[in-house]
This record gives C-alpha cells, structure tokens and sequence, in this order.
C-alpha cells in the first residue's frame, strides 16, 4: 500500500490541549488523535504514501525508519478504516 | 452568501403579534389565533419586548390530528427543503420564509404547540428564530450560542448544569429553589463572550420552556459547567479538557438557520465555540443521586476549591 493518502472531505478538526479532535459526518462520528496520530494525520494531503510520510517522520524525529514505517502504516489503516483518510488512485 | 440588511419590522401596534427577546435578538410571533398567541404571551411573559424584530415569524395552525395520531405522525416524519421552502412527509407542518426580508411563514398542526410532547416544538421553534435573525444580523457567526442546561446564578455568577434529556436538569432546578440560588431557565441558556473581556464568558435567561414554570430575563458571569450523570451516589471528578470538549459539543443547540444547507459549517461553529468554552471554563462531571443535600454539598464543595485555585492564581 504505497497510494498517495489524503484527508477526507467535509471533515473538522480541532487542536484541543494536546490531542487533536476530528469531526465526521456532520457530528454523527467524533474521534480523538493522539499527537503521533494527528501528525501523520496532517501528512495526508495527497503529495505522500505511507513511505513519504514515514521518510518526513524521520527527517523530523530520530527514529528506526522500519519502526517509524510499521507506526505510519498501522496509523494510516486505522485512520483509513475509520473514513479520516482515502487513498488516491495512482 | 451575502443577504440584504433586513428591513425592521414593527409590528408592536398589531394585537395578533408579539415580540420576544433572545439574547440580544428579537423575534415576533404573528399568528391570527388570538388565543394560542395569549397563551404564547403568557408562556413568554418575562421575556417580551417592544423592540423591532429582527425576525418575524408567522404561525398558522390546523386542528385535523388528535394527539396519538400526531405523535405516530411524527415519528415517520421526514422535512423535504425546497428553494425558500420545506414541507413534511406527513403534512404535518410546511412552511416558506425570505432571509432577505426575515420573515418565515409556517403553517402546521396545532399540537405541536404543545409543550409537553416529547420534542418540544416551540423551543425548537424560537432556536430556529434566535439563529435565524443571527445570520440575518451577524451573518458569520452567533454572538451567543444557546446550550442545553439549567442556569443557577449563586454569588453574583452563573453555573450551569448541562446534560440530555432525563440527566436531573429540572431536578437540580427545583432543588435549588430560592434557597441556593436563583435558576434563571432549567433547560436552555445563552452563553457567550463578555464584550472587551477576553477572559470570561456569560450565561443570559432565555424564554424557552422548561419543567419549571419561571424562567427569568437575567444574566451573569460564567464560573463553571457540570455535566450531569445520574448515579446512585454524589461526587465530582474535574473533567480534562478533551472530555469536557467532547461531551459539552453535545449540548450545543444546533446553531442551524432556517434554510441552511451547509451542516459541515454548523458543526464547525459548534467546535469553535465548544473550544473556546472549555478553555476558559472548568469542567466537572457531577454524579448525582437526585437528593438536595448532597447536591449542594457537592457544588460549594466545587466552589471552594475553585475560589482557592483563583486566588492562588491571581
């Protein structure tokens, strides 16, 4: 699964103390993102697939890339799982 | 989309209408039944204005359901919008309105008037109104959004209790009576920023209806929110802020105008002012077992603590 990512439509987010809160299908579905999640989250804008987004983490953070990559791609199942995200077709 | 500074409409010289206050928002109810408006007026008694409307609404009953027909009729009830306009599957109220203009017209079976249906359809009614003439007035925003809760003004400041349905609103009300303070309305109040105070928020009265029969025209400053659960025992736990967050947004009343499409923009309001509401206010989950004394005991409890954290604070 190396499809660009990006964040799905109509949804609202908020940065409420430390986490980050998501608001889906007009308030009917509510998620919390811890900060890890929320900033892979904020990765998915469509320029990047799992290994992009795992290659800015570890530009960022000092990371085992094969660790860093497992989180992002567990993180990005989840989020895509739970409709936050859609992968673009290539 | 831009809307036309509304004309104001005065209508206070015309017997089958009346204008009631929200906030800094007027209403007027016109409606040609002289009797279901006396009875309207006399429900809204504390809260009716002379001022010119911001929004005029204008109600037109049908008597052709008895009231299980209409409760069945309801719950199968579906709204279809139209471009200025919205009808029911059932046919149980339609109705057209002209933002430009601030008038909504509805025509709809008489019952739904009656306050002690399930829904209370007059509350929604005058909600609609109050966001209504907001978008008209203010359009990007509500200065003041109305939350689900009972209002007790104690010591010069307002707390809430907030919660759904059937969470002890009412009760705390009446158990408050005139001893512990002063319940200014047991189901909905306004809340919003004091003007040039960036650090504090209010709570006003507003007219719609609750358990108790008095609903008062007053306000004052917001010094805390409990977010009630009915429980065998009383106790308070402080809530963190997404938890506060989460489960205040839920007592938001829908900040919709009438015709609005865009429910993403709603529900963004909503999280904007739920943010802004948790961030300057504390939060707690009050347990309660719906008995006077350790209600009480519990808030002043809360308010001590409070007041020590301030001072330490200041």
């Amino acid at each position: 699964m190396n499809n660009r990512i990006m964040k799905a439509n109509d949804l609202i987010s908020r940065q409420i103390g430390s986490e980050t809160v998501v608001i889906k299908d007009n308030g009917l579905s509510i998620h919390v993102l811890n900060k890890t999640a929320a900033y892979i989250w904020e990765l998915c804008d469509g320029t990047y697939g799992v290994d992009g987004i795992t290659g800015k983490i570890c530009e960022r953070f000092e990371v085992d890339s094969d660790q860093a990559n497992a989180d992002v791609r567990a993180t990005v199942d989840q989020l895509l799982e739970i409709g936050l995200l859609n992968q673009l077709e290539v | 989309m831009q809307i036309e500074t509304p004309e104001k409409h005065d209508i206070s010289s015309l017997k089958s209408s009346m204008q009631v206050q929200i906030g800094s928002i007027c209403c007027a109810i016109k409606c040609q039944d002289t009797e279901a408006l006396d009875g309207l007026r006399q429900r809204y008694l504390d809260f009716l204005t002379e001022r010119p409307a911001d929004v005029s609404i204008e109600l037109s009953g049908v008597d052709q359901l008895k009231a299980d027909e209409l409760e069945e009729a309801l719950s199968e009830t579906r709204f279809i919008h139209g471009e200025n306009n919205f009808r029911t599957t059932s046919s149980i109220i339609s109705g057209t309105y002209d933002l430009a203009r601030g008038t909504i017209k509805i025509s709809g079976e008489k019952n739904l008037a009656n306050p002690d249906l399930p829904i209370n359809h007059l509350n929604r009614l005058l909600s609609l109104g109050y966001y209504t003439a907001c978008k008209i007035r203010y359009d990007d925003k509500p200065p003041a959004f109305l939350v689900h809760s009972c209002g007790i003004i104690r010591h010069g400041q307002a707390m809430l209790f907030a919660g759904p349905s059937e969470t002890g609103k009412t009760t705390v009300g009446r158990l408050c009576g005139n001893r512990y303070g002063q319940v200014i309305n047991d189901e909905m109040v306004l809340v919003s920023r004091l003007p040039g105070d960036d650090g504090r928020l209010s709570v006003e009265g507003v007219p719609m209806l609750g358990g108790l029969p008095r609903r008062i025209r007053t306000g004052a400053p917001l010094a805390c929110i409990f977010l009630l659960k009915q429980s065998k025992r009383t106790a308070v736990r402080e809530l963190d802020r997404t938890e506060a967050f989460l489960r205040f947004m839920r007592q938001v009343i829908t900040p919709a105008y009438i015709g609005q499409k865009d429910k993403r923009a709603v529900y963004a309001l909503i999280a904007e002012f739920s943010d802004a509401v948790t961030g300057l206010t504390p939060f707690f989950e009050l347990e309660f077992k719906l008995d006077r004394q350790s209600l009480w005991r519990a808030v002043e409890e809360t308010e001590r603590m409070l007041k020590k954290r301030n001072n330490k604070n200041e």
